[in-house]
């Protein structure tokens, strides 16, 4: 949809009742800056040089959009085209160079492995401190306690220090906290990959139920077929711009052509 | 009927939109939404300092016990060399006393800064994959240090109880005084010099060296009389001395629980008398906390500045 659909207040009528905007972002760039030597000896010799060693790289330029209330929206694109990065700047994790991002609600990021897991600390310790950071208060936590370690099926590990855990086994814990977390917004970062089949058919069940309760889901993925079966709307990046804006199945087929060129 | 998905929709659209702090209101405006977003936060902050010092000893069978060997063995050391081989104590009554509140006190204010310095970096795993207010991994290790300071200060005002010089005088006010001028210079200190420390990771190893410095310009060994004897005439380098904020905070210190620097005491035959406090040293003091906290804003205002680019640069 346009943005003119938008009323004032920044919502849009989806499935007969007004959807809110949850996500803005606007001319939003980031440039990365890559200097090439780093000790003190080689700035030295370089001196006045540096110009030359440093080289500009623009992962996001110029990128607007906005996200309505329960979207399931896909970030595609080649590797290196921006798509981790815009989604660290929607999580507010990176600052944008231009523009800005404005969001409501409560977010989760699942990002890469267990964020946020300390490895000296014990599962039990780390839901603690991850709910916390996710938002909860403690009382909280305790309540949700069991349904999580329940969901990640751990339970014999949950006293073991994270640092001898299987990577199946850090995610599995990670994904069960961020969705017990009441997130209004959930970001996802190809994580889902990572666990065996019966738990990503379980997380797949879960998103789905997201996707009924109105939660906006916002994920990169480089695997077709998922973002096709999920998402509503996929957004192709390609060198930092957004290339196509629009359903999943045109998202795909633009995202194919992108590999093309 | 409305459903669970309307509800949702409904009360996000009352939510006013929240843009990232940095990209808030700049200068005044822009500290006081740190400090908000950093109270609500407080639960975590609970969390963090737990998890530092849960995870500093963790393995290791004596645990917290580690945290009071290193002072108690610096005591040690100070004691035996320089208080009676190299008799300093002749000079400095109730040496130990007086060894060790400085060393508690300067404990406190090294430990803040040099892990408050590292601490983003030791952090990089959240910072690379979460939104918090960063500020709250400095002031997790700042909350660590006031653990194992309030651990030493039992260690010693049992001493002190235990060696019948308990100071009930007004002078007791001074300590409190000491601790807000540590704690505010060493914050800070560790705001700033964590942010520094991302783009330029040389700072930690500098820092460890200017602490040696620093312990050193502080009359933690030596007692302030040595001072004033050692600079004559020459007045104005006792100014120059008291600029030091961490100083002025350890004579505060001293003047609090060190009873035996305010009294005449008789070592020997030696006469000692008491220790000839900086005249306007409540001034000063005063003068160390306002500066200490403006300083602060403008550490926390770079801090803010920088944080934009930590999650790229770790």
């Amino acid at each position: 949809m346009s943005v003119s659909d938008m009323t004032a207040s920044g919502t849009a009528n989806v499935g007969g009742y007004a959807s809110p905007v949850v996500v803005r972002a606007e001319d939003v760039s980031k440039r990365f800056v890559i200097r090439k030597e780093k000790s003190l000896k080689e700035r030295v010799v370089n001196f006045g040089r540096s110009q030359k060693h440093k080289d500009d790289f623009w992962a996001l330029r110029n990128v607007s959009f906005e996200i309505t209330a329960g979207t399931t929206i896909g970030l595609v694109g080649a590797n290196g085209s921006g798509k981790s990065t815009l989604l660290k700047v929607l999580g507010g994790i990176i600052e944008p160079n231009g523009g800005f991002v404005q969001r409501r609600g409560r977010l989760a990021a699942l990002l890469e492995l267990g964020a946020g897991f300390h490895p000296d600390l014990t599962g039990r310790e780390n839901v603690y401190l991850n709910s916390s950071i996710l938002g909860l208060t403690r009382k909280q936590t305790d309540e949700y306690f069991q349904s999580i370690v329940d969901f990640s099926e751990i339970e014999e590990f949950i006293d073991t220090q994270v640092k001898f855990y299987s990577s199946g086994m850090y995610v599995r814990l990670a994904f069960a906290i961020a969705v017990h977390v009441d997130p209004d917004i959930l970001l996802v970062d190809e994580v889902l990959a990572v666990g065996d089949e019966p738990f990503q058919e379980k997380c797949m069940a879960k998103i789905k139920e997201f996707q009924q309760e109105g939660r906006t889901i916002i994920l990169v993925s480089h695997s077709s077929g998922q973002v096709e079966a999920l998402c509503d709307r996929v957004l192709v990046l390609s060198h930092g711009n957004v290339i196509f804006d629009g359903g999943a199945p045109e998202g795909i087929a633009a995202l194919r052509e992108s590999f093309e060129h | 009927m409305t459903t669970v998905a309307q509800e949702r929709a409904e009360r996000l659209a009352e939510l006013p939109f929240e843009v990232s702090v940095s990209a808030g209101p700049k200068s005044v405006g822009g500290f006081v939404a740190s400090i908000r977003e950093i109270a609500a936060h407080r639960q975590l902050l609970d969390l963090l300092i737990r998890r530092e010092l849960k995870s500093r000893y963790k393995d290791s069978s004596l645990g917290f016990v580690w945290s009071l060997v290193k002072p108690l063995v610096q005591l040690l050391i100070y004691y035996v060399f320089i208080g009676t081989v190299l008799q300093a104590s002749r000079g400095v009554p109730d040496f130990a006393i007086f060894v060790f509140s400085g060393l508690t006190l300067w404990g406190l204010y090294s430990e803040t800064i040099s892990t408050g310095t590292a601490s983003i970096i030791s952090n990089g795993g959240l910072i690379k994959k979460v939104y918090l207010p960063r500020e709250i991994f400095p002031l997790a290790s700042t909350g660590s240090a006031i653990f194992n300071f309030l651990v030493q200060m039992v260690v010693l005002l049992l001493a002190i109880i235990v060696l019948g010089q308990f100071p009930v005088s007004w002078n007791l006010l001074y300590v409190p005084v000491a601790v807000a001028v540590v704690l505010i210079w060493g914050v800070t200190f560790a705001v700033l010099l964590s942010a520094l420390n991302v783009f330029l990771r040389d700072i930690q190893y500098l820092v460890e060296v200017v602490m040696l410095l620093l312990f050193w310009a502080s009359p933690i060994v030596y007692s302030w009389s040595f001072v004033v004897k050692a600079v004559g005439s020459h007045t104005w380098l006792l100014d120059v001395y008291l600029l030091n904020p961490i100083s002025l905070a350890i004579l505060a210190f001293q003047r609090g629980l060190w009873q035996a620097g305010s009294q005449t005491r008789v070592i020997d035959t030696n006469v000692i008398p008491p220790q000839p406090w900086p005249a306007d040293m409540n001034l000063m003091l005063g003068g160390a906390i306002v500066v200490g906290l403006v300083a602060l804003f403008f550490a926390q205002r770079i801090f803010s500045r920088l944080q934009g680019n930590f999650a790229q640069e770790i």
